[in-house]
């Protein structure tokens, strides 16, 4: 992290996959991280940057029992999150709740608020209801798709609605749509696939391989960015799903995740596997007029989009999030455990 | 007068006045001009007071200068003395030869009046004489007169009797010229006369004209008259009041018609260039179609001519007719263009056009058929230049797909070496026909590519400019990077044989390095000239931006190579670890399969590669080692390795970690992804680091127990020789499959490795195995 990183950083003790941004604390810009070990206690660390915008305070940490490989934090109550977690042969979801006053205890644990049992296989991500108050929630894993209501009150958890992918997509991810609230996308094998949650049926897919993350756009409907193994990041517009609209080169290796901007449109973010963190304006207004200009023209009016690469990683870099509080700091964290809090500030006046 | 004499010296002035006031009738005149700015004193003046002029002497001046005065007077007034006698005597001397001259003229009028008096007398006799004769004369004069009179009367009677007669001879003879001035000059006479006296005799003639006005139609109407008789025909039928506008409307109407004979046939088109080779053997045959063009053109136009002599007011109706020809000819042309034509038949076609339109043009200037036909060749030439190149790439794109590289054997053989061999010369040899090709268009001396020979210029770098820009979209298009916008669906990417992409980087760096180069030069030699007019966009031809395309675009291509080449490994790999249950996996009995796969994949890469990149300038010098010596440096790092590992095992997993940790600072930071270089090694190296790369991040998804680690262990190890023998950053490697290694215990459950002579032993039975199927292979293939 030496030399000329902006960047603040922050070390886990182990290993970590999953960062979250706490959407419902809207005092504080904060994150929550969760570790991944096989075999020592694992931890959650909720973090908060000080108000100087200078330092990255552990604010809470908690014990968790098994390795965590998803956490979603809840976009309505600031001490509620999910995380996926895997005992080593076996996956669990579940629905976790910080302790009040958990500063004022020595060794705080988490309330467990539900747990989503009703997966067998390999469970991927825990999706909440994109925003608002609503207790709604998704659970993706290998081959299934489950719509849930969480019940907080009641600390329980039912299946409202659940539908099958088939064994051969094994699904690995998805995005629920904020400008949709019925339709999910899920990433598989070798397509992203569509859900209306009404009927629980598939209603659409995008046939392309390989796709690690998805993302939509929360300014412009229709519009969702995928980010795949070896081709790089590809946006699409939802209506005319054959072609991508745009095309970024992505990664040296494996793109992992892409995140949109909640904010400013168009500015997008990756994280890949070849320690790197790259900042790309997919500029939205001339994604739709290429396709009536000429090749020739448009690659020679096409700017570089990509505005930044943070490289001051060690290892991959899986988790990528935008904070919503204040929309120009994204928080990153590298396989080693290493938190990175950076503003893309000097970058907004070029967009 | 005493202002003009001003400017003269004293003396000639004084003279002056004294001859005026000599002569002057009133002395008052000039002496009051005077006076006015000469003072009392000027003794000149006429109000000149002597004695007033003595006394102001004589007060104001001493002796001295009164004397001086004395004699400088005294000197004036001899002088005026002499002046004056001068005067006289010239005067006296015009006097006596005025005399002289009246005496002699009175002497000489004296005796003159006599003279005149006998003058007259003589001129009023010759008068009375003539008046005699006049009146003698008289009667007989008129009598003649009349009787001339009476006789032409007589003589034109006579011929309007003879006219029906006249005209039949004329008919005979066919001198419809003379019948026609004669009837028209009977005309007159036989439209007052002609119900009364000359009843007979008018329709007679008549009759007579009829035949005529027929034969003439006839005349008009034969192509087999020559042009001048049926203008004649024409005019004559004109001046009989027969309607002749039918007749023209009639004629241009056949005019037209031969339009279509003159067209030069899209198919016909080539055999009217080939006119230098053929012309010898063909001289039994027919005319040669080009020389049958000529005279047809030729005698279209001689028919114009006439019939701009025959009809003056038809000329908008020719002028119509020629240009359509024009336009038709370069509607040809243009159809005939669409297929293939070298520049030599292009220009031979053009030059048969040129010459039409110049023979056309000597007919009916005022047409503007040069005007026409320049700015209709310009589009026609554009074209030309703009299908030359598509042709151009067409070739390309040929060359590159011709080759069916699907085939198995495709591999195996030079097929790639000899379709980028091939592509290379194509896009030389097409780049140097086109330079031949417009060579042979600015050569071109016809009228019209002289005044375009800049425009030709600035079309043919632009041609250039576009036509690199639109190869490298091609290329694109090609390698299955960007999809056309035509064949969305209709190719896959999966279609697109990776060594057909890695033709096209190397093609383009090739394009990059030579032919633009090439290119440059040849226009700066060549074709300069258009710059001017294409000033305000810049110069049309821009090679450095071309470069910089090409050059982006061999990178673009060259990582989509190794990204078509990873993505095949990363489902190898995907497959590999997405099926078994690693976390109830089997003790490790034999390296497992997919690293055969995974080597015959880096395999096929190194054959593809050293078909078409250059070498590096680092060559590995253990290349030439033995298998044997590589495997027992593989095991000794081996067994160092699994030292490591044993140390690792004893301690806490969590001082493991921390340990990586420590030793990847320590470490030299190894650059994974570095920039991939046109070398064999350098993509063979990128491949292999990105596929260990991928590999790490498969294990790092998993959770294994002891013996799935063991299996990685394995496999990893067993990679490793023959990784290092391809690869050249053997450190790289070494980092990548040490961190797979890593990655690999970090996700285990029970981190034990294998035992060091185990892991030998079963790599050399792996060893063994696939040497034997090696043989196998080999004697199979000798045996076939």
């Amino acid at each position: 992290m030496q030399g000329g990183s902006s960047g603040i950083g922050y070390g886990l003790k182990y290993q970590a996959r999953c960062i979250s941004d706490v959407k419902a604390d809207t005092d504080y810009t904060s994150f929550l991280t969760g570790t991944l070990s096989l075999k020592e206690e694992n931890e959650v660390h909720l973090l908060r940057l000080s108000s100087g915008g200078s330092e990255l305070i552990c604010e809470g940490l908690f014990s968790h029992p098994n390795e965590i490989w998803d956490l979603a934090s809840c976009p309505f109550d600031q001490r509620i999150f999910s995380t996926v977690f895997s005992t080593g042969e076996s996956f669990g979801a579940a629905i976790w709740q910080i302790p009040e006053l958990y500063g004022q205890l020595n060794s705080p644990q988490l309330e467990r608020v539900a747990s989503l049992d009703a997966h067998v296989g390999k469970i991927n991500c825990v999706l909440w209801w994109p925003s608002g108050r609503c207790d709604k929630l998704i659970s993706i894993d290998e081959q299934n798709l489950f719509l849930w209501s969480l019940d907080c009150s009641k600390k329980s958890a039912e299946v409202l609605s659940k539908d099958s992918a088939g064994m051969l997509h094994s699904l690995s991810g998805g995005a629920w749509d904020p400008h949709d609230v019925n339709a999910v996308a899920a990433t598989g094998e070798s397509s992203v696939q569509f859900w209306d949650l009404r009927t629980m049926k598939k209603v659409n897919s995008i046939e392309h391989a390989h796709v690690r993350g998805v993302d939509y756009n929360p300014k412009r409907e229709h519009i969702l960015v995928t980010a795949e193994d070896e081709s790089g990041i590809h946006v699409w517009d939802l209506r005319k799903a054959k072609v991508p609209v745009q095309e970024l080169p992505g990664h040296t290796h494996w793109t992992w995740a892409v995140k949109c901007n909640p904010e400013y449109d168009g500015l997008i973010l990756s994280a890949g596997t070849d320690s790197a963190v790259n900042l790309w304006f997919a500029s939205a207004s001339s994604s739709d007029d290429k396709t009536s200009e000429s090749p020739v023209e448009s690659t020679r009016q096409r700017v570089n989009p990509l505005l930044n690469s943070y490289t001051d990683y060690e290892d991959s870099v899986y988790g990528l999030a935008w904070s919503s509080r204040e929309p120009w700091v994204f928080a990153s964290l590298s396989y080693d455990g290493r938190v990175v809090i950076e503003s893309v500030k000097p970058f907004l006046p070029r967009i | 007068m005493a202002a003009e004499a001003a400017p003269m010296d004293e003396k000639a002035k004084r003279m002056r006045d004294l001859l005026s006031s000599f002569y002057a009738p009133d002395p008052s005149i000039t002496t009051s001009n005077s006076s006015i700015n000469a003072s009392f004193d000027n003794i000149n003046s006429t109000s000149f007071d002597a004695d007033q002029y003595m006394d102001l002497m004589i007060k104001k001046s001493n002796l001295e200068v009164l004397l001086q005065r004395h004699v400088q007077m005294a000197a004036e007034i001899k002088n005026l003395d002499t002046d004056l006698q001068m005067l006289v005597y010239e005067n006296y001397n015009k006097f006596i030869s005025a005399t002289d001259t009246i005496k002699r003229m009175k002497s000489n009028i004296f005796g003159m009046e006599g003279n005149m008096d006998q003058l007259l007398q003589k001129i009023m006799s010759v008068q009375s004489r003539s008046d005699g004769v006049n009146t003698s004369l008289f009667e007989k004069r008129e009598h003649i007169e009349k009787l001339h009179r009476t006789r032409n009367l007589l003589r034109k009677v006579q011929f309007i009797y003879d006219l029906p007669a006249r005209l039949q001879k004329c008919i005979k003879s066919e001198a419809y010229g003379d019948a026609v001035r004669f009837y028209t000059g009977a005309m007159p006479i036989l439209k007052v006369y002609g119900d009364t006296s000359f009843q007979d005799c008018r329709r007679a003639s008549e009759e007579a004209i009829e035949i005529i006005i027929k034969n003439l139609q006839t005349k008009l109407f034969s192509d087999s008259e020559s042009i001048q008789a049926r203008a004649e025909a024409a005019v004559l039928l004109k001046q009989l009041d027969v309607p002749v506008d039918s007749l023209k409307a009639k004629l241009l109407e056949k005019l037209e018609q031969s339009l279509d004979g003159l067209q030069i046939k899209p198919e016909e088109a080539s055999k009217l260039v080939e006119h230098d080779d053929s012309s010898n053997d063909t001289e039994s045959n027919d005319q040669h179609p080009a020389k049958i063009h000529e005279d047809a053109v030729r005698g279209f136009s001689e028919a114009m001519r006439a019939y701009r002599e025959i009809f003056p007011d038809s000329e908008e109706r020719l002028f119509k007719l020629a240009r359509a020809l024009t336009a038709m000819h370069f509607e040809n042309m243009e159809l005939y263009i669409r297929k293939r034509v070298s520049a030599a038949d292009f220009l031979g076609i053009f030059r048969i056009i040129w010459e039409d339109v110049v023979l056309m043009d000597e007919v009916l200037p005022e047409a503007a058929l040069s005007d026409l036909s320049a700015e209709a060749a310009q589009v026609t030439l554009k074209q030309f230049v703009a299908r030359t190149f598509s042709h151009l790439q067409q070739d390309i794109s040929d060359t590159l797909l011709k080759f069916d590289i699907n085939q198995k054997e495709a591999v195996e053989g030079e097929v790639l070496k000899v379709i980028l061999e091939a592509s290379q010369k194509a896009v030389l040899q097409g780049t140097t026909n086109i330079f031949q090709d417009f060579r042979q268009l600015l050569d071109e001396n016809a009228g019209i590519f002289i005044k375009m020979r800049d425009l030709i210029s600035g079309w043919i770098q632009k041609g250039f400019q576009d036509f690199f820009r639109s190869l490298e979209a091609q290329f694109l298009v090609l390698s299955g990077k960007t999809s056309s916008s035509n064949d969305i669906e209709g190719k896959s990417s999966d279609k697109i044989h990776a060594g057909l992409i890695l033709v096209l980087a190397q093609l383009s760096v090739f394009i990059e390095q030579k032919v633009i180069p090439r290119v440059t030069e040849e226009i700066a030699a060549s074709f300069s000239g258009g710059n001017s007019q294409a000033f305000e966009n810049g110069p049309a031809f821009i090679p450095g931006e071309l470069c910089r395309v090409f050059h982006a675009a061999s990178e673009k291509l060259l990582q989509h190579y190794i990204d078509t080449r990873t993505q095949k490994v990363s489902v190898l790999l995907r497959k590999r670890f997405k099926t078994p249950n690693w976390v109830k996996h089997k003790e490790p009995r034999e390296v497992h399969m997919y690293v055969d796969m995974f080597l015959h994949e880096l395999e096929e890469v190194g054959k593809e590669v050293k078909q078409v990149l250059p070498q590096g300038t680092f060559r590995k010098h253990k290349r030439t080692d033995s298998n044997g010596s590589n495997t027992t440096t593989s095991s000794r790092s081996n067994t160092l390795h699994s030292d490591k590992m044993t140390r690792s095992n004893s301690q806490r997993a969590r001082s493991q970690l921390f340990e990586t940790h420590l030793a990847k600072l320590f470490k030299q930071k190894v650059e994974i992804f570095t920039k991939v270089e046109f070398t064999q090694e350098s993509v063979v190296t990128t491949t292999v680091k990105l596929c260990l790369k991928s590999l790490q991040e498969y294990v790092r998804l998993q959770t294994f127990n002891r013996s799935g680690f063991q299996q990685i262990q394995l496999d990893i190890q067993f990679l490793k020789a023959p990784l290092k023998e391809t690869v050249e950053d053997e450190a790289a490697i070494d980092f990548l499959l040490d961190e797979v290694i890593v990655a690999a215990s970090e996700r285990c459950l029970d981190v034990i490795p294998l035992e060091p002579p185990i892991l030998d032993k079963l790599i050399q039975a792996k060893l063994a195995k696939s040497k034997e199927h090696n043989n196998n292979n080999n004697n199979n293939t000798v045996s076939s």
